[in-house]
């Protein structure tokens, strides 16, 4: 079985059709990311839109991102908000207020970078920019990573290990209320003296 | 080592005999006092009840060292223009040097027999009379960095290092004034002494800026040598004059100035002997006599001086009359005193004004003191009217501060008669008649008020608290020597230097000092003759002296029948004397209202300009710097408003900010 | 269309606009991290875009994405850290009741 080379009645490339539902797919969950009235749902709405931009990679011939991307983002973030999102639920259930007193502000600012930075895209020529997508191959990939990138490699390795600890330092549950309460004093003699540039010194009480 | 410090100012007349040893004693003369100030200062609070231990035996052995300085001096070792040296260039400021250097010559000599000595007989004085006072260590600080300042005020060889002294002193005298600082009339009388002495100072530092900007030195010497010639205005050398002779008003305290004076007694005993009767109040005596050549070149200063300095003395001895406070009295017969120097060196009697200074600091510092042991042993009563018949209870004191009153009165062979009446006689011979007639009259008071206290005190009924009568003892020995060795100067001293009249030592020591003021003046003296008219001017000061003090004896002394017919009791006399002279007993008991009046003046009136400029200063002066702070901080009232705290505030600053910039460059970048 | 660098970048534009959208307007603290990750993504998204059609930038704009995805999952690693930790002090994942910086 084949396809036809354009889309039925419509005439366009498939190509174009598919962008057209990413597109449309991502900008549309993204929008009930940021308005939605329950966090949960706001949640899913986002792997959802990460499923869209998954698609978007594979369009634009980059397979390996896409499948991380579906790993990282859908696997992995998504479920850690997920749970985030239940472990700070308060009892009383979704808030009536989502939205701050700020927001139309926060919006037309929002609207104000979009269109500036579409304005500046859709105005500039992209001289390098070719019309044929090309595809950029895993093997190629796994050599530039392993060779030519392998200190960063190394360096992002190092800084999810310390996201970890960090993260696990900042969540975890402290076993004693005493320990919470470390008296200021003797803690800033036993510290060596912070630098006089620093100025939260003299902000603290 | 102190040929190091030591460099011999080049002057023109070689100092042979002035070595290095003379310019090191001199140093030292300085340096001591000062170490024992600091000294005491540092360790005193711990040497206890021995707190002078330092400080007593440092003005000892500074007084030996002004002893051999005095004699080296007087016995012409320095020569004619005196030992003069560098110790260090002070303040070198491009065309302005101001060196620190030492001027020892006939007059400092004559100034530092009275400071060395009296000083160093109120120092052994106060082992006694501060005994029991807590916290004396201070007490003793202070008086040795009162001698340093003295010393150094009679030893500056230029205007500044004086100048520096003389506010030293006026420290001092402050600090010491408010010694019982808890007190609030002394601390108020401190203040006073310090405030009025300002404005005589703020006049004396104009005359060294009007000196500086004239002849561009502050070097005596150099001043008057260069003075004559610096083609001035002869208003001009007369501004600068009074502008010096506002300064020894105020620290003399002459009228119009003298009101600190006798508020300054709230101090201790010791310190009104030693700064504010012998020492420091002939500062400006001091500086008038030293500047002689300056003033000789104004006849209208001088006139200005001597009115000033006669009228200071009668008004004074009028106040003296009918004070009852026995230290009162006595500040103002040291006023009245100061006065007679200040007219002689405006008549031009140089020789007679020092003199009188030397022997009135002697005899007043006895009076001063004698008025201590009298206020110790009555247990710290100071009024008179609550004395009386002490004689024979304390009799050292006694004897001792007759010897000062008879001094004082002009009595002849006592000091004061020589020093006086040379006053007196100069001023008649040399053509200033009215001086002599008012300084004839103040003799008169002298006299009175002298007997009048030494009546109310020792003789006469006592009026003694009964609680403390029978308590009633003499002074301890270091107390009552200094007494003793006081009273033998104001003795003798006249005799000593004073003798053959107008040819004794004093001439012979201040001559070379006075020569250029005489010749500017240009006075010329009949030779002394005792069978013409200077006996006739002898006998009648001392014929008056002696009416004043036979009317002094008659209402207050000893009964004695010889004198009088016994009409009435002594003290209905004095009553009935007192409402005939109604009108002038209140003026003269109210000081003639200076304070009133000063009052009236500064504290009315000058208060009203004051609030009025206060005023304006918190509202208009004020208003605007606390407007520009009131403004900020509403400002950043408001503007923390926006400090909310919340993140996403900031972050929508950020994005706010983003686009203005962003926008921005896009309509600005050309395309 | 899709053969457009333009048409990608826009895209990305718009999503970077609903990402800020999100963070400025958002009360909850979780919904602002998940603005924030739609931020990131929309970067993403142009990065790979450029990588697509630009062909000297082949490999290393992939690269370059994967990095941004690493930071990002340690980004929300942390975040979330952070807003559990608030949370459990304060009782509310609502980030405009943290004041206490303000005191």
């Amino acid at each position: 079985m084949s396809l036809p080379e354009t889309v039925p009645f419509l005439g366009w490339a498939w190509d174009d059709l598919l962008f057209l539902f990413f597109a449309g797919a991502l900008l549309g969950t993204g929008l009930m990311v940021v308005i939605g009235r329950n966090i949960i749902r706001s949640g899913l709405w986002m792997i959802c839109c990460f499923g869209a931009l998954a698609g978007l990679y594979v369009l634009l011939g980059a397979p390996l991102i896409a499948a991380a991307q579906v790993l990282i983002y859908i696997g992995a973030i998504s479920v850690l908000v997920l749970f985030a999102v239940m472990l700070t639920q308060s009892k009383s259930g979704p808030v009536g207020l989502v939205f701050h007193h700020q927001a139309w502000a926060g919006a037309l600012a929002a609207l104000g970078i979009g269109i500036l930075v579409a304005v500046v895209v859709a105005g500039t020529a992209w001289p390098l920019a070719e019309t044929a997508r090309t595809p950029s191959p895993t093997e190629e990939l796994a050599l530039l990573l392993f060779r030519d990138y392998v200190l960063p490699l190394e360096v992002v390795s190092v800084l999810l290990l310390a996201a970890v600890i960090g993260g696990v330092f900042l969540a975890k549950r402290e076993r004693e209320p005493e320990e919470t309460i470390v008296p200021a004093e003797p803690a800033r003699e036993r510290m060596p003296a912070p630098a006089p540039a620093v100025g939260t010194r003299e902000l603290t009480p | 080592m102190s040929g190091f410090l030591l460099t011999a100012a080049e002057t023109e007349t070689p100092v042979a005999a002035a070595g290095a040893t003379d310019m090191l004693l001199v140093t030292l003369l300085v340096a001591l006092p000062l170490a024992g100030f600091a000294l005491t200062a540092l360790l005193g609070r711990r040497l206890y009840t021995k707190a002078w231990v330092i400080a007593v035996p440092v003005m000892i052995v500074t007084w030996l060292i002004g002893l051999y300085v005095i004699a080296q001096a007087l016995g012409g070792a320095y020569g004619e223009e005196g030992l003069h040296f560098t110790l260090y260039r002070w303040i070198p400021a491009g065309d302005f040097t101001v060196d620190a250097g030492f001027l020892v010559d006939g007059l400092t000599a004559a100034l530092l027999i009275v400071v060395t000595t009296v000083g160093m007989l109120v120092h052994v004085y106060s082992i006694g009379y501060m005994a029991h006072e807590p916290g004396r260590w201070r007490f003793f600080a202070y008086l040795n960095l009162f001698m340093f300042s003295m010393l150094l005020l009679v030893l500056a060889d230029n205007f500044l290092v004086l100048f520096a002294a003389w506010e030293l002193v006026g420290l001092c005298s402050y600090l010491l004034i408010g010694y019982w600082y808890k007190r609030r009339s002394a601390a108020l009388a401190a203040k006073k002494a310090f405030i009025v002495n300002r404005v005589g100072d703020v006049g004396f530092g104009l005359g060294i800026m009007a000196i500086w900007t004239t002849v561009g030195t502050l070097n005596f010497h150099e001043v008057f040598e260069a003075l004559p010639e610096a083609g001035l205005e002869p208003w001009m050398i007369t501004g600068i004059a009074l502008l010096l002779f506002a300064g020894a008003v105020g620290k003399s305290a002459q009228f119009p100035l003298h009101v600190w004076l006798p508020d300054a007694m709230e101090g201790p005993t010791p310190v009104s002997a030693l700064i504010h009767a012998a020492t420091m109040v002939n500062a400006g005596v001091y500086l008038v006599a030293r500047t002689s050549p300056i003033f000789a070149q104004s006849p209208f200063a001088m006139l200005v001086v001597a009115s000033i300095g006669i009228f200071t003395a009668i008004l004074a001895a009028s106040i003296a009359m009918t004070q009852t406070d026995i230290k009162r009295v006595l500040a103002y017969s040291t006023l009245s005193q100061l006065g007679y120097m200040f007219a002689a060196l405006g008549v031009g009697a140089y020789f007679a004004a020092i003199f009188h200074l030397m022997t009135h600091g002697f005899f007043k510092g006895l009076l001063f003191l004698g008025s201590g042991s009298v206020i110790h042993a009555v247990h710290e009563e100071q009024d008179m009217n609550r004395m009386g018949g002490l004689w024979r209870k304390i009799p050292i004191t006694h004897i001792t501060m007759l010897i000062g009153s008879i001094a004082i009165s002009g009595i002849p062979f006592f000091a004061g008669f020589f020093s006086k009446d040379e006053i007196l006689g100069e001023s008649f011979k040399l053509g200033f008649g009215w001086v002599w007639f008012i300084g004839v009259v103040v003799a008169v008071m002298t006299a009175f008020y002298m007997f009048r206290l030494m009546g109310k005190t020792f003789y006469g009924p006592s009026h003694v608290d009964p609680h403390v009568a029978d308590k009633i003892h003499e002074s301890p020995p270091t107390m009552t020597i200094p007494l003793i060795l006081l009273a033998i100067p104001s003795m003798f001293l006249g005799v000593a230097i004073g003798w053959p009249p107008e040819g004794g030592l004093i001439h012979q020591w201040l001559g070379p000092v006075f020569h250029e003021a005489e010749e500017l003046l240009g006075h010329e003296l009949e030779p002394y003759a005792i069978f013409g008219i200077d006996g006739f001017l002898l006998g009648a000061s001392v014929a008056v002296a002696i009416v004043g003090m036979v009317m002094a004896w008659r209402y207050f002394g000893f009964r004695v029948p010889l004198l009088g017919a016994e009409v009435q009791p002594r003290a209905r006399r004095v009553e009935v004397l007192t409402e005939r002279f109604r009108g002038w007993y209140d003026a003269s008991f109210h000081k003639w209202w200076f304070d009133d009046l000063n009052h009236l003046l500064f504290v009315r009136i000058g208060g009203a300009v004051a609030a009025a400029l206060w005023w304006f200063d918190v509202n208009i002066v004020d208003g605007a710097v606390n407007g520009v702070a009131r403004l900020t901080q509403g400002t950043g009232r408001e503007i923390r408003q926006i400090q909310t705290g919340r993140v996403q505030n900031y972050a929508l600053g950020i994005a706010i900010g983003l686009l203005v910039v962003a926008v921005s460059y896009l309509v600005v970048t050309p395309r | 269309m899709s053969g457009s660098l333009q048409s990608y970048l826009i895209l990305s534009a718009l999503l970077f606009a609903i990402g800020t959208f999100g963070f400025l307007a958002r009360r909850n603290a979780i919904a602002m991290l998940m603005s924030i990750e739609l931020m990131l993504n929309a970067v993403n998204l142009s990065i790979v875009a450029f990588g697509a059609f630009i062909p000297a930038l082949r490999g290393d704009a992939a690269i370059i994405a994967l990095m941004v995805m690493a930071v990002a999952a340690a980004e929300a690693t942390v975040g979330l850290a952070i807003v559990i930790a608030i949370y459990r002090n304060s009782r509310t994942p609502l980030v405009d009741e943290y004041d206490r910086m303000r005191q």
